[in-house]
Order: structure tokens, then sequence, then C-alpha cells
């Protein structure tokens, strides 16, 4: 039999996903509270195809 | 209508009210979580169905009968459980009428769901995310606030103000600390505060030498500080503060090392040494041709060559120094747990626009100590990190501090931080004198700003100031009451009439609790006040009156969910129509206008704050709900959009979003953000996310940040974007893997300092 058992590492161990949530970051979104994880799942990203707006140096 | 109160009192008919008594026999049964808001809805439309049908327009219904409507209702339409425990409440209620046991009742009520739950079953116990509610001093903590907030609503607070919270009207945020007196935040000075050296009631720091010493230092004082506020504490303009110490520390190290080589070379005789460090001391930068020594070195060929070399060193020395300096700050900042809750000091540092030598050594090494991140490549939670950007320091690619805004486009694509914040913005552009690193515009890391001054117009400066308390206004409800949503036209006049009470409600209150902050003495604050911080507080003596310090402070006043007021007024929000843009910029100036109105009159800094959301964000929408029931796109979320944001649900371009919500910030004098949303890959992309940066200043946006996906596996350290499949060691979330497995992954991302 293969002892793979004991040689494993990570069991149990979640990712962390650092999100910001009203200005700070946060190690987890298990701390937020229900409206803001709400909020944090709805977000979308933007589109940035249409970029113009760069004012050069005079 | 009206209504017969219990001592005979006849008031007006307020549906508002009902809706919230309803509310709250649901929230506080044992069965509350098996109903939602429209559970109260719907009793509360028959409630007023039926009240309707049995009394006339202009007549008189007793307080009880309501109540006995309200029981009628739930046992009709099969909330037994919830009509149980409204009626055993109103017994209990009427046998207990007398003040005091009703203030018990509501204290003991709130402790009870304080220490039956866990913090994933109590939502109030994860309202700020930086405290961890499941440990012992979370939960001391949440006694203590919970203690706190009661009491000042029985017995600090008009009884007036109190219900318009309780019932959602107004937030008052961080109300546990008002009892205390306590101000929110402050924008130090360090300068000021190395320049004699202070205490911090466990001793006296002398003025740092050195680098290290200087950056201990600054993370000493905001510890120390935070303990005397109940919010963040920023250091307006860290590269400057730190650069003294970076000199300083150079001309140790070169002292140092022109010794020892003259010492291993045996040529001590010729060198006057003591004219050399004489002539070092008098150094105002490290940035030197050196010629500048020639008058030692002119003599002796050796002693050129080793005067050079000990120079070069110097330089190579402080710059390491500078970055383990930088390294040990952001460590202490994230790990020194000086708060009760596992929290550490919000803290938040702007930097960016010194362009003197050490200036830049000091930013392109705490840039590099970002990102390399934590002891294991964790990304830092604090500072908040604030790139200020400024044309003609920073801006233009011709600018001496162009590479380091470049670096910091970099370092926030993989690490989220710094933000940005723009000096070019008219309303900052206003206070800023070149040269005047106190006249350039700090955040508060969430977002506050403390500028303009009409206490004091002398002194309209960052250093020195923050605000004494804020105050949120459910925007929403006032849409909801005056706009399409519930009537066929919107009627503006009314909804002008209400946000104006609204505001004068929200003054008034400030200025009750303002004039608790004042009623303090020095030694309630001790390193706040006893050391100087707060401009003008020098030199205050133990008895004296503290209001013309707290004068400077602004009293904010904050909103919620402007796109879905606009959407109940006219159906649409300012993403999606030109007409809803219009009223938002309309709707916004018009509060503007209020406050400075009654700033002028008070002679006191009332300022308009763009809101951050924490611990409110669902609070309004569900008293909300409980009251008008689910409308689509205003009430059908679990939170309200913050301040004047587009809602993140919406989908629209980067450049439309800093387009519309820009002027926002003009408006917003108090604080704001605005937030783009980026993939991963667009993140990495770094030509595009300069250019969003770029395009943020060209629309005078004040402060703003780019988010993005940041995940990390803690099991082989990867840092990047983890889908289920972690990219470094191939294990699913939770998932145990061998461990050669992750012995074979090498950490693959990038760090900043090693590629250049
Ligand atoms: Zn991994």
């Amino acid at each position: 039999m293969k002892n793979t058992k004991q040689n494993l590492v990570g069991e149990g161990v979640k990712f962390e996903r650092i999100r910001r949530i009203t200005g700070y970051l946060v190690g987890t979104i298990d701390r937020f509270n229900n409206a803001k994880r709400a909020e944090e799942r709805d977000r979308v990203k933007h589109s940035i195809d249409t970029l113009k707006c760069d004012k050069k140096a005079v | 209508m009206k209504v017969v109160k219990r001592d005979g009192k006849v008031v007006s008919f307020n549906d508002t009210k009902i809706a919230i008594a309803i509310r709250k026999g649901f929230v506080n049964s044992r069965s509350a979580t098996s109903y939602t808001e429209d559970d109260h809805n719907k009793i509360f439309t028959k409630v007023i169905e039926e009240i309707n049908k049995r009394y006339p327009k202009d007549g008189q219904v007793p307080i009880e009968v309501i109540q006995d409507i309200i029981e009628e209702e739930l046992k009709s339409l099969g909330y037994v459980d919830i009509y149980d425990s409204f009626s055993s409440y109103r017994t209990r209620r009427s046998e207990s009428r007398k003040a005091f046991q009703n203030r018990q009742h509501k204290l003991m009520k709130a402790i009870e769901s304080l220490s039956l739950k866990t913090a994933i079953e109590e939502d109030s116990k994860r309202d700020n995310a930086n405290v961890d509610g499941n440990t012992a001093m979370g939960t001391m903590l949440q006694y203590g606030s919970t203690l706190a907030r009661e009491f000042a609503k029985s017995y600090i607070m008009s009884p007036r103000i109190a219900s318009a919270h309780d019932d959602g009207e107004i937030y008052i945020h961080d109300m546990d600390f008002m009892p205390m007196g306590t101000t929110t935040c402050c924008q130090i000075n360090l300068d000021k505060l190395f320049s004699r050296g202070f205490s911090t009631g466990h001793g006296h720091l002398r003025p740092p030498k050195g680098i290290s010493t200087y950056a201990a230092l600054a993370a000493i004082a905001i510890q120390s500080n935070q303990n005397d506020q109940h919010g963040g504490q920023s250091i307006p303009a860290f590269d400057f503060y730190m650069a003294p110490g970076v000199l300083q520390t150079f001309k140790k190290m070169f002292k140092q090392a022109v010794k020892e080589y003259i010492d291993l070379l045996e040529i001590t005789k010729e060198i006057d040494f003591d004219k050399f460090v004489k002539k070092v001391d008098e150094l105002t930068t490290m940035d030197v041709d050196i010629k500048t020594f020639k008058e030692f070195y002119e003599k002796d060929k050796q002693l050129e060559k080793s005067i050079k070399k000990a120079y070069d060193m110097a330089i190579k020395k402080t710059d390491r120094e500078t970055f383990q300096a930088m390294e040990a700050f952001v460590h202490n900042l994230n790990t020194m747990h000086s708060r009760a809750g596992a929290q550490v000091p919000f803290s938040s540092i702007n930097f960016g626009t010194d362009i003197s030598y050490e200036g830049r050594m000091v930013i392109k090494n705490y840039l590099y100590a970002l990102d390399s991140g934590l002891g294991k490549g964790e990304t830092p939670i604090f500072p908040i990190s604030i790139f200020k950007v400024k044309e003609d320091i920073n801006y233009f690619e011709k600018d001496p501090n162009y590479d380091l805004f470049k670096l910091a486009c970099k370092v926030s694509a993989k690490r989220l931080f710094p933000n940005f914040s723009f000096i070019d913005s008219p309303f900052n552009l206003q206070y800023y004198k070149k040269g005047d690193p106190n006249s350039e515009v700090a955040y508060m890391g969430c977002r506050t700003r403390v500028m303009g001054n009409t206490a004091n117009p002398d002194k309209e400066i960052a250093t020195g100031r923050g605000n004494a308390s804020f105050t949120s206004i459910n925007l929403v409800r006032i849409g909801i009451k005056h706009g399409i949503a519930t009537n066929k036209e919107p009627n503006m006049e009314e909804f002008y009439k209400e946000v104006d009470e609204k505001i004068d409600l929200v003054k008034d209150q400030l200025l009750e609790r303002f004039k608790i902050q004042c009623s303090k003495k020095v030694y309630n604050f001790p390193f706040l006040l006893g050391q100087g911080l707060f401009v003008d507080s020098d030199g205050l003596g133990p008895e004296d009156d503290i209001t013309p310090v707290l004068r400077n402070c602004s009293l904010g006043v904050g909103f919620i969910g402007l796109a879905e007021c606009l959407t109940a007024l006219i159906g649409s929000h300012h993403g999606e129509t030109e007409e809803a843009r219009k009223l938002g910029l309309e709707i916004v100036s018009h509060m503007r206008e209020r406050l400075d109105n009654i700033s002028k009159q008070y002679k006191l800094n009332f300022t308009l704050l763009a809101t951050p959301a924490e611990g409110l964000s669902g609070k309004f929408v569900a008293i909300d709900r409980s009251i008008y029931g689910t409308m689509p796109g205003i009430t059908d979320k679990e939170y309200y959009t913050n301040s004047y944001h587009v809602p993140v649900r919406y989908n629209i371009s980067a450049t439309e979003k800093i387009k519309i919500e820009g002027p926002y910030h003009a408006l917003t004098n108090g604080g704001h953000i605005t937030y783009i949303e980026l993939d991963g890959d667009t993140a990495n992309n770094l030509e595009a996310f300069e250019k969003i940066v770029r395009c943020m200043h060209d629309n005078k946006i004040g402060y703003g940040a780019i988010n993005h996906p940041v995940d990390r596996d803690p099991v082989c350290g990867y840092t990047g974007v983890i889908g289920d499949v972690c990219p470094g060691c191939g294990r699913h979330e939770s998932e145990g893997i061998p461990v050669e497995q992750v012995e074979h992954f090498e950490i693959r991302t990038e760090c900043a300092s090693c590629t250049k």
C-alpha cells in the first residue's frame, strides 16, 4: 500500500482572496458582513477599449 | 389621519413607524432568520389596507387598535410564531413601560445576540471586517460597543435623533465612541513630532537619527495616536518626513566607510578627519559631486580612490538600509495588534512628490517593500498607500519622478496598493503651494479629506487636522417617498425640502456630538493633544478648553445610494441616462451648497462626504424593504450603492465611469473615491493600468483606486489570480497534495526590484 497520506499538505487550507472594501483591503471574504459580500459578488469588470483621455506634456 | 397615543396625545399618522414596528416584531423573534423583508412588507401592506378600511381619512386611530390589527394580520396570514412573539413582547412592554426597564430590555436583547451566536450567524459581529468577532477580545469589544451605543441613544442623544437613526433615516457612524468624545482621525505631521522627540506615556523618545529609527518612530506615532481616536491615522507626506533620516544614515555610513579605508590603508595621517566629518555633517543632500571633498584628497591618489569608493559604498548601504526600514515599517503596521479584536491601526500614508535624492530613495524602497510583501509574500493590508500624482513632478514623461509613478502603477497592479490621489484637480490645486508638502492634499485611506477651513482660514492645510465625526443620510428613502417609485410624478420640491430637513437634522446631531467632544480635556487624549498633533494644540494646559483646536476638524455629512435614489425619482440612474446624470449632479450640488452655507453660519467645517459604507451598506435597504417592499433597481439588492458611485452591477467602460463620477469629487469636499474594476489579465497590462490612472487625473478625480483579484495560496505561496485550481501547485481549495509537488513550485510572481 502506498503511504501518501502522511505526506499530504494543505488539507483544509483555503485560498486567500484579498479584496478592497470601502477603501480597506481584507484578507478573506468571510469577514465581510452579508451586504458587503453581496456587493463584492455583484461587481462587474470595467472594459478598457475606449480609453482616450490622455493629457500629453505641453 | 391621526394616531392617538397611550397618553392621549394625538399625533399625525406616520406609516413608516408602523412598518418599523412590524419589522421589529420579526427581527426580535426567535425565528427571525426564516423571514425576509418581503414578509414584513406583506403584513405592513395588509395592516395599512385594514386601517384605511376601518377609519376615514380624517379619523383618529388609537395606537392599541393598530397593534391589534397587526396581530390579527399576523395570525390570519399564518405567521403564528411572529404573532406569538409580537403579542408576548407587547404584553411584556406594557407591564414594564417604565423608561428604565425599556432601556434595560433593549440592552439585554443586544447583549443576548452577541453572546449566543457566532460571527457567522450574527451579521453585526461582522460589521467591521477588520475586527475578528470570534476572538475573546473581539467579543469583549462588541459588548463594550453595544452597551456604549445603547447608552448613547438612551441617555446622550435627543430622542428625535436617536429615532431617526433607528428608523434608518440617518446613520451615525461610530456611535459607540460618542460617550467617550473621541474624534475620528488625524493627518499627522511627523516632521514636527520628530524635530523635538515625543512621549508616548511610557517614556520620552528622542529625535530619531537615521532612516531605521525614523521609520520605527513613524509606526509608534501611528500606534500611539490611534488609541486617542476611533478612526484611522494618516501620514500626509511620508517621503518628505523620511528623507532627512535617509540623509543621516548616509552621513553615518560615509564617515564610517572613509574611516575604515584610511585605517585599513594606514593613511590616517594624510587626512584631517575631524574636518572631514564636519564637512560631511554640513551636507544638505547625499547627491553631491565627489569634488566637494577635493581639499581632503588632492595630495594623495590613494585617498582620492578611498573617498570615492567610500561614497559609492555609503550610497549603496543607505539604499539597502532604507529598504529594510520600509520593510520593517510595513511589517509593523500589519502585525502590531494595538486594539482589541485583533485589530491593527487603520493607517494610511501619502507620498510620491518629493523629488530630492533622499525622498526618491524613500519612495522607491517603500514601493519595493510593498511589492515584495510580508514575510511569506502576503499582500500587506496596511498601511493604505496613496501615491500623489502631480504634473511637473511625476505625471509627464519628462518629470523627475515619472519613473516612480510608473513603478507605483506596476506595484499597484500586483498588490492593489498604492491608490492614487490627484493634486492637479482644481479643488485640490487651489490649496497647493509649490515646495510646501503641508499644502498638498492628503487622504485618509478610506477616503476622508480635510483641506478647506471655514473655521480658521489661515489653516487651510492637510497636516495636523482630521474629521471630528460623520453621519450619513439615507438618500434612497427620500427618493422613494417623492419619486415615481410611489407617485405618478416626481415631486422635486418636496424632495429637496426633505433633503434639507435631513441635512439640518444631521447638522444638529453633529453639533450635539461636537459639544461632547469639546467638553473633554487634554488628558483624555494625551498623545493627540498632549503631544501637539492637532494643529494649534501646542501648549494647551490640562484645564484649557479644547474647542478652538477641534474647530479645525471637519464635521462630515455623508450620503448613501444616489443611484437608487435617482432610480426611485425618475426611473433611471446616472450610469443609464443623461437625465439622471444631470439630476444627480443637481442633487449633490444642492447638498454641498447647503453645507457651505451652514459652515459659514456656524464658522465650522461641515463637509459633504461620499460615505464609505462599511457596516451601513445593508442596514438602510433592509429597513426600506420592510416599509416599501422589493422595488426593482431600488430595494432589490442586499445593499445600497456607495455614495455617488455608478452601481457595481452596471456594465460600463472604465472611461465612461470615470467621466461620470469625476464631477462628484469636486462636490464632495469631505472625501471621495472612485474605483475601477479590472480582471486579472487587464491589470497585468501595465500600459492599460497606467492609462486608467491618467484618465482619472485628466477627469479631475481627487482620489482613485483600481480593484482586481489578488489571490494567494498559503500552501505554496503563489500570488495572482487563482480560479478553482492553484496555478502554483495545482491543488484545489482545501485539497491536500504531496509535499514534493509544493517544493517543485518556485515563486513565480515577479519582484519589481529584481527586474529593474
Ligand atoms: Zn498552490
